[in-house]
């Protein structure tokens, strides 16, 4: 899914990073960039020395749908059903097929009450949703998410998750939700910029047993 | 110290009715996206009416955290952030893990960096009520942890935790849960644990294989599994 090659953007600095799997999971201390790295394998910001790769191509030619760490400030229009619908009308899709499948988006994410509602008046969390709705829509490569289900309780990842799981749409997500983390194909823990650990979540987090970077309900477990 | 709740407060088609009271302690209160978390949390630092009333007793200073922190920023520096809280950036900045960036934007900060500047105002204010809301949203494990030693710590104020956190909590005095537009009160712990309808998957999963823990962190659940393998 993610090849990088002597990457040194911002303060990441990666020199080697081969990442196979439809469902990847980033983790990390906060200002460790992760969101400096989905963003560049998301095609937002051009790196300065080296290469990355996404789904074979350039970030550049893959369609992402892509939800941010601050999902109220990318949101463009005051309605909900225009918000969830922006990607949709800006490729041309036409109008009747558009709230098709916007309608059908909310209802696989079990909120279509929402799309009466106005941006400004939805809770952190709902944004939230919404921003996923309006990323999901629009049928992209990859899905890349920053951190989203920080703003949502566990029936709503858990709904979010498997939504994607039924779309099969190759996901690569930023979480600080380790038990999340572990359900991954693959892990990757990022420190100070650098790829600490990388692989499945086993090998992964059998390096992060001592600290708090370890999933609760394998803590559990022991 | 207490505050008491006894309203209705409306939000366009949205009515949360909450009936509770809080004395000194920390009080969760959880649910889900858009039960109405916020808008209790709203209606405790009067910054939106209800019908009914709330009202507190020996209560000088009551400070909400918001969930989104950029939401707080009024400033262009991380020093003139820190002092439009009336704190001196020397003190706090170092407190957030930031000593020695005063004079970079705001708005440069992830919004975990962003959280943790605006909890570590709210905490050296240390008001009388604390009204957190999402308070460990952005928050790596390693902050989360602090944040649940100061919230803890606050034993002779009222803090207030508005939360779906699922792998970090505070231990706490008391359990809410809003659903169906109604706060309901589950009581203090160690019992409210037993009562409370939406526990994280670690709390979860060792209610169900039979141990009792005395609190909601997971240290709790792991004593509790200890003490039945025992």
């Amino acid at each position: 899914m993610i090849r990088v090659r002597g990457m040194r953007h911002h303060l990441i600095d990666i020199e080697r990073l081969d990442v196979e799997g439809n469902r990847v999971a980033l983790i990390g201390p906060n200002g460790a960039g992760k969101t400096t790295l989905l963003e560049v394998l998301a095609g937002m910001d051009r790196i300065r020395e080296g290469s990355a790769t996404v789904l074979g191509k350039s970030p550049h030619e893959v369609k992402v749908g892509w939800v941010g760490e601050f999902p109220d400030r990318t949101m463009l229009f005051s309605r909900v059903c225009d918000e969830v619908a922006s990607s949709l009308r800006f490729t041309k899709v036409e109008q009747t097929e558009a709230d098709r499948i916007v309608l059908e988006a909310m209802a696989m994410l079990g909120r279509p009450d929402l799309l009466k509602r106005y941006t400004r008046s939805l809770s952190g969390g709902e944004k939230a949703l919404v921003a996923f709705a309006a990323a999901i829509v629009n049928s992209p490569d990859i899905l890349i998410l920053d951190e989203v289900d920080s703003h949502l309780d566990e029936a709503t990842v858990k709904m979010i998750a498997d939504a994607v799981q039924r779309s099969g749409i190759p996901t690569l997500f930023c979480t600080q939700d380790m038990d999340r983390a572990a359900t991954a194909d693959h892990v990757i823990f990022l420190r100070d910029g650098k790829v600490e650990f990388s692989g499945p979540p086993a090998e992964v987090f059998g390096q992060l047993q001592d600290g708090c970077f370890y999933p609760s309900l394998w803590r559990l477990s022991q | 110290m207490r505050a008491d709740l006894d309203f209705i407060a409306e939000r366009e088609d949205f009515k949360l009715r909450c009936a509770a009271s809080y004395s000194e302690g920390v009080h969760l209160v959880s649910g889900i996206i858009g039960s109405g978390k916020s808008t209790m949390a709203l209606v405790m630092a009067s910054l939106l009416q209800c019908q009914g009333s709330y009202s507190t007793k020996g209560v000088q200073r009551t400070i909400l955290s918001m969930q989104f922190p950029e939401y707080h920023i009024t400033s262009s520096s991380l020093d003139d952030e820190v002092r439009s809280w009336g704190l001196d950036p020397r003190d706090v900045l170092p407190r957030a893990g930031m000593e020695g960036r005063g004079a970079i934007d705001p708005f440069k900060l992830s919004r975990g960096q962003l959280k943790r500047l605006n909890l570590a105002c709210v905490f050296a204010l240390d008001p009388d009520i604390l009204l957190l809301d999402e308070p460990f949203s952005s928050l790596d494990c390693m902050v989360k942890s602090r944040v649940c030693k100061a919230i803890e710590s606050r034993q002779d104020k009222i803090t207030m935790v508005f939360s779906h956190e699922r792998s970090v909590l505070p231990r706490v005095d008391s359990i809410s849960h809003i659903a169906d537009g109604e706060l309901r009160y589950h009581g203090n712990t160690p019992d409210a644990v037993m009562q409370w309808s939406s526990p994280p998957p670690y709390l979860r999963k060792a209610l169900e294989r039979g141990a009792r823990p005395k609190n909601i962190a997971l240290q709790d659940s792991m004593e509790a599994l200890c003490a039945i393998r025992d």
